[in-house]
C-alpha cells in the first residue's frame, strides 16, 4: 500500500464507528456456539463476512472522501 | 414451518415482558434442566445487517436489566425445533451452567491496542542447526504463545487492579491495530474502567488505546461451545 493509502486506511480504521464494529465483531464472531451442526454453515461464512464488511466500509467511506 | 432462532442462555425466566425478536417474532423462554433459554419461532434466518445486528443486541440488552446473567448465543442460531434445542443445551449443560455463573453481574469492555509496531520480544531460540521445518515450527509455536499476550498493556493491568473479574486477548499485531483485549467486569464499574484507561493513558505510549462498553459478556461464553 502508498504511503498515502497507508494514511488514509489507518484515518478509517480510527475514526470507524467502533460500536458498530465491535457488534459486527461480537455478534458474528464470539457468543456461545450452542450447535455445531448449524453453525458450520455459517461458521465458513462469517469470518468471511466479517473481513467483507470491514472492507466494504473502508471502501464506501473512501468512496465517499475522494468524491468532495 | 418455523425453526427456532435461538438469542441466549438465561439465568432464569425474566420478571419482565421477553417482548418481541429481530423478525418481530414475540419471543419465549424454554427451561431445561435448570437453563432458561430466550427463543424466538421464525420462518428463515434474519438477514445480517447493520440493524438487525443492533436490534438483536437491543432486545438481549433489555432482558439483561431484569437479569443476573444473559450469555449472548452467536448470531444466526437456528434450531429445527424444541427437541432439538433441548438436545443441543443437554450436551453441553455443565459448561453453560459454569458461563453463567461466570458471568453473573458482570459485563464487557472492549479494549482496543493501537500503534506502529507491537512491542518487541525476543525470537524463540531454534536450534542453530535446525531444518526449516524445525524453524517454521518453533514460529509457529512462538505465535500461539505470543496469541493471548499483551506486554503492552502491563502499566494498564496494575491499574485495573481486581477491577477485572477475566480477560480474552486477540492479537492482530497488523499495524495500526495490535490486539484487541475483552475484559469481564461488575456491572457498573465502566465508568471507572474508563477512568482509569484514561488515567494511565500517558504511561502506554508509544501505543494508543480505546475503549467501548459496557457490552453483554459475548466474549466470555466460548467455553461453553
Amino acid at each position: 500500500m502508498s504511503p498515502a493509502g497507508h494514511a488514509a486506511a489507518r484515518e478509517i480504521l480510527e475514526t470507524a464507528d467502533e460500536s458498530l464494529l465491535d457488534l459486527v465483531d461480537n455478534l458474528l464472531n464470539r457468543g456461545v456456539v450452542i450447535s455445531g451442526e448449524v453453525m458450520l454453515g455459517l461458521a465458513g461464512v462469517d469470518l468471511v463476512y466479517l473481513r467483507l464488511q470491514a472492507v466494504l466500509c473502508s471502501a464506501d467511506r473512501v468512496e465517499r472522501r475522494q468524491g468532495r | 414451518m418455523s425453526s427456532v432462532y435461538l438469542y441466549a442462555i438465561l439465568s432464569g425466566a425474566p420478571s419482565c415482558e421477553t417482548g418481541s425478536g429481530v423478525c418481530a417474532e414475540p419471543l419465549r423462554t424454554v427451561a431445561f434442566g435448570g437453563l432458561v433459554a430466550l427463543v424466538g419461532d421464525v420462518t428463515q434466518l434474519p438477514p445480517a445487517s447493520a440493524m438487525t445486528l443492533r436490534a438483536q443486541d437491543a432486545v438481549l440488552r433489555r432482558l439483561a436489566a431484569a437479569l443476573d446473567a444473559v450469555l449472548p448465543v452467536r448470531y444466526g442460531t437456528l434450531l429445527a425445533d424444541d427437541a432439538a434445542l433441548a438436545e443441543a443445551l443437554e450436551s453441553r449443560r455443565p459448561q453453560l451452567a459454569e458461563a453463567l455463573r461466570r458471568v453473573a453481574g458482570c459485563e464487557q469492555m472492549t479494549l482496543r491496542l493501537w500503534g506502529d509496531a507491537p512491542a518487541v520480544t525476543p525470537p524463540a531460540a531454534a536450534p542453530t542447526e535446525a531444518g526449516p521445518g524445525t524453524r517454521y515450527l518453533t514460529g509457529r509455536l512462538e505465535a500461539q504463545a505470543r496469541a493471548g499476550h499483551v506486554p503492552e498493556l502491563a502499566p494498564l493491568r496494575a491499574g485495573l487492579g481486581d477491577l477485572v473479574r477475566e480477560e480474552r486477548a486477540e492479537r492482530h499485531d497488523r499495524p495500526p491495530l495490535l490486539a484487541t483485549v475483552q475484559h469481564l467486569v461488575p456491572r457498573g464499574a465502566g465508568s471507572r474502567y474508563v477512568e482509569t484507561v484514561h488515567a494511565v493513558r500517558d504511561e502506554l505510549r508509544p501505543w494508543r488505546v480505546s475503549v467501548t462498553g459496557p457490552w453483554l459478556p459475548y466474549a466470555f461464553g466460548e467455553d461453553a461451545a
